[in-house]
């Protein structure tokens, strides 16, 4: 492949790698792990503040004397929901991505080896705060859920269509002070059934315990 | 917003495969990103430059070919485009179900990062 006359010594190079591909094919080999211990894991995102660690929370309340389970963390920065979900009475791990917006398949591997998994049922893995970028990190999971609040506006989904998109599970949370922020959740809910028709929505609230429930039920369904 | 991991990536591959030819200039690389990812083209344009800095990739041209989306119905396996309108965006967003049988559809374009190859001497 050596400068060959006549081409300046410029060599076409084919290299066929799709990054994102690959992002897929490390989050399938995830899986393959989780299924050989017989553990499921879901995938939990959500802008900043939506409430994600309060829902699990929530959530690992609902569920923790039938299932054990294991909480994965990931932030920029802090231990501090390791913390609240490690005052829950499971184990929960942190991952701090410093500067990434997002966790992917490579550092929840490393967590998957950390974690005793055959003493595990289930895995709920917390994403950074963010609402777009982890969406294109698949991380192994079973369920991905977006957590989305209204405090956020009545907007959220229709300016992000793309994200909804792909989101079969959505929580609505803090339902309870939508009067306050003027939010119509039914409209919420239009808003995100007209992107993806079989979206899934549970309106929630982690505050009032309303609606974790339905969500952990539908979570665990035929997963 | 998380171009700047992602082209780090995109420079690594090409550099592993300028290593592999034992290049020492790179000249030019093709890229190709799907319109239903979360990356936007200027942004790894820009961190290409920065991140070729000091390297044989260095004053090479980054071309990127941006690629429509695509859904395949799941029901009536019919296929429609996710075509991008001029103003850049889509809106009304098209809703994600098959527009003839209203069955639920699957992305199989559009998510696309994809380093198709370079020029190198």
């Amino acid at each position: 492949m050596r400068k060959f006359p006549g081409n300046n010594g410029v060599d076409k190079i084919k290299i066929e790698k799709d990054l994102l591909l690959d992002q897929q094919m490390l989050a399938a080999e995830n899986r393959r792990i989780l299924d050989r211990f017989n553990v499921k894991m879901i995938d939990i995102m959500g802008s900043v503040g939506t409430g994600k660690t309060s829902l699990i929370q929530q959530v690992v309340k609902q569920l923790k004397s039938n299932y054990r389970i294991v909480v994965i963390n990931g932030d920029l920065d802090t231990t501090i929901d390791q913390e609240r979900i490690g005052s829950c009475g499971v184990d929960a791990y942190q991952i701090n991505t410093g500067k990434e917006c997002h966790l992917d398949a490579v550092t929840v591997r490393g967590m998957l080896k950390q974690i005793n998994l055959e003493q595990t049922d289930l895995i709920l893995v917390e994403n950074v705060g963010n609402l777009i970028c982890p969406v294109d990190f698949p991380l192994g999971a079973h369920r991905r859920l977006m957590v989305i609040s209204v405090t956020e506006g009545p907007y959220v989904a229709r300016k992000h269509p793309a994200v909804f998109m792909e989101m079969e599970y959505v929580a609505i949370n803090k339902t309870d002070l939508a009067a306050v922020m003027n939010v119509d959740v039914g409209e919420l809910i239009r808003d995100i059934k007209g992107i993806r028709v079989n979206a899934r929505v549970y309106p929630i609230s982690c505050r009032q315990q309303g609606g974790l429930g339905d969500l952990a039920t539908a979570l665990l369904e035929d997963i | 917003m998380h171009e700047f991991g992602i082209t780090s990536r995109i420079v690594n591959t090409v550099l592993q495969a300028a290593a592999e030819h034992k290049s020492t200039q790179v000249l030019e690389v093709e890229l190709l990103i799907g319109r239903l990812t979360f990356l936007n083209p200027a942004q790894v344009q820009y961190s290409y430059e920065l991140l070729a800095r000091g390297t044989i990739l260095e004053g090479s041209t980054l071309i990127i070919e941006e690629i429509e989306g695509a859904v395949r119905c799941m029901k009536c396996q019919r296929i429609n485009s996710l075509k991008l309108p001029p103003q850049g965006c889509y809106d009304p967003f098209p809703s994600f179900c098959c527009p003839e049988c209203g069955g639920s559809v699957e992305i199989i374009q559009g998510k696309e990062c994809l380093v198709k190859g370079a020029k190198m001497i």
